[in-house]
């Protein structure tokens, strides 16, 4: 019933296409750290993040940002501090920066991936068939639903990973650099159906955490960007970042808050 | 496909043709030396008969070898021990020469269908089980952790995933080992048996019937050929998704 109730007020809180983030935090991380054996990839970080939340983690390459979001995935185990989901029942979903299609399968099969691992065996039903339909139509690929990932271009594979990342029908999506791989044009095509899925009501998913190293896409696309240190990862500065979605970069809010994080990159460089 | 064969049946006639009018013109003993026409000339019931055996002992040997070798590739995977304990013997198996085995074959087994069957088995086992191990352990670590983001079992991780990523490098070991199988049944024929393509082989060169001999040798080719092709074709079926890029 509770899963109702706070549905329904995510919903409610996105009226107008901003989503507006609740206050009560649904992650919460304090003094987090992970080590690869002498190496520490995350230094004692706190972060928290609230329901109907688009936040980016922005940092150099090979900062620790990924292991950070690995981390809340439980990919990865911490070595100090604490990962806190006050809502056990909030599912997740992981999408990772390369598509991982598996090539012996269809679009559509690949998207029922995640609901034939729940399901135990291989008994799929018909509502699941069409669930799965809904998800390519989503991603605006309905059309590619027996196409096999080879025949596929990158941007359309990653689609298809974002449908099969919200085929479990997900409130927090963790994002790592999804469309890091693509080329820019593809890549700023795809950031909006990102947060055009993310406002729309269609699927249950609230809130975004997304790791990237591009400021523009950053600030773009996030109601927060978390700025991170270089390896062992730190939180540098929590910038909210304010407007309706979508964005241009041209806007002075933006623009303004873009000089701001180059200068804090710069400074730390 | 058929344009593609074309050259190498062409090239393949010459080259019979010339044979057979060397053989002719330079007057070659046939003990030397026969003409086609006289090896077609012994291609009879009986050897149809002796190919079929040296055929099914072969077969029976690969797919009980292949079955066995996934099996134990399987057992390797999931428990690290028994691969490190196991492997280098497996190794030290492989590199005796199967002629050297075969006569102990033959003394456990007897001169019948097992013995041979037993050194296919022998010959056909590691090329499978060395790639099996590899195939199975290729999946992208990327790949595992998707599945552990998804939640899958160990179980449902392997049929999945492990077992498709495996089919590229599983059935590049059997088309080696398709052909290896027609020679771990020869080899095992060659030691003792009463019949098989590897017996008329021992016989006829015995009795210098070297037209015999070579029809014996070419059916031998034509059993491994065979073989060799059904897997081919059944790995084209199979495996879509790849360009046969493993090895």
């Amino acid at each position: 019933m509770n899963a109702i109730v706070r549905d329904a007020s995510a919903r409610a809180e996105r009226l107008g296409g901003a989503p507006i983030a609740s206050p009560m935090p649904i992650l919460s991380i304090a003094e987090l750290s992970v080590r690869f054996g002498s190496i520490a990839a995350i230094e004692a970080l706190s972060l928290s993040i609230r329901r109907g939340e688009f936040v980016s983690l922005l940092g150099p390459s090979g900062c620790g940002k990924s292991t950070l979001l690995k981390a809340i995935a439980g990919l990865v185990q911490p070595s100090g501090g604490r990962i806190d989901r006050p809502y056990a029942d909030l599912r997740s979903s992981f999408m990772f920066q390369k598509p991982l299609l598996l090539p012996w399968r269809t679009a559509l099969g690949n998207v029922l991936l995640p609901v034939e691992i729940q399901r135990g065996g291989n008994a799929v039903d018909s509502s699941d068939q069409r669930n799965a339909e809904r998800m390519l139509d989503l991603v605006q690929l309905g059309d590619f639903a027996s196409a096999y990932p080879q025949q596929l271009s990158g941007g359309m594979q990653q689609r298809v990973a974002l449908a099969r990342a919200l085929m479990s029908d997900p409130d927090i999506l963790l994002l790592d650099e999804p469309f890091g791989a693509l080329d820019e044009l593809t890549r700023e095509v795809l950031n909006e159906e990102l947060i055009r899925i993310w406002q729309s009501r269609e699927t249950r998913l609230s809130t975004v955490l997304m790791v990237t190293h591009s400021i523009p896409e950053a600030v773009a696309m996030s109601d927060r960007v978390v700025v991170l240190s270089n390896r062992p990862a730190g939180l540098v500065e929590d910038i909210a970042v304010g407007g309706a979605r979508p964005r241009t970069l041209e806007e002075p809010g933006c623009a303004a808050v873009i000089r701001h994080i180059r200068e804090l990159v710069r400074r730390r460089a | 496909m058929i344009v593609r064969a074309l050259p190498p049946l062409a090239f393949g006639l010459a080259l019979i043709v010339a044979w057979q009018v060397l053989v002719v013109l330079a007057h070659i003993p046939e003990y030397l030396l026969p003409s086609p026409t006289a090896i077609f000339a012994t291609v009879d019931r009986s050897l149809v008969m002796q190919f079929g055996v040296t055929f099914a002992e072969a077969v029976i040997g690969f797919i009980i070898a292949s079955v066995l070798a996934f099996a134990i590739a399987t057992l390797f995977v999931r428990f690290h021990t028994l691969e490190e304990g196991l492997f280098p013997i497996a190794i030290a198996v492989k590199t005796t020469p199967i002629v050297a085995i075969a006569p102990l074959l033959v003394i456990w087994l007897g001169t019948g269908w097992w013995s041979k069957i037993a050194a296919a088995i022998l010959i056909c086992f590691f090329p499978v089980l060395v790639n099996t191990v590899k195939g199975l352990k290729a999946a992208d670590v990327e790949y595992r952790e998707l599945f552990e983001t998804l939640g899958a079992s160990s179980g449902q991780e392997f049929r999945k995933l492990r077992v498709p990523y495996c089919l590229p490098y599983l059935f590049s070991a059997l088309k080696i080992s398709s052909s290896l199988a027609v020679v771990g049944a020869i080899v095992g024929e060659f030691v003792g048996a009463t019949q098989g393509l590897g017996y008329l082989i021992i016989i006829s060169s015995a009795h210098l019937e070297t037209a015999t001999l070579f029809s014996a040798i070419i059916a031998a080719a034509f059993a491994g050929i065979a073989m060799f092709y059904a897997i081919g074709f059944a790995e084209r079926r199979l495996i879509f998704w790849s360009s046969g890029g493993a090895e």
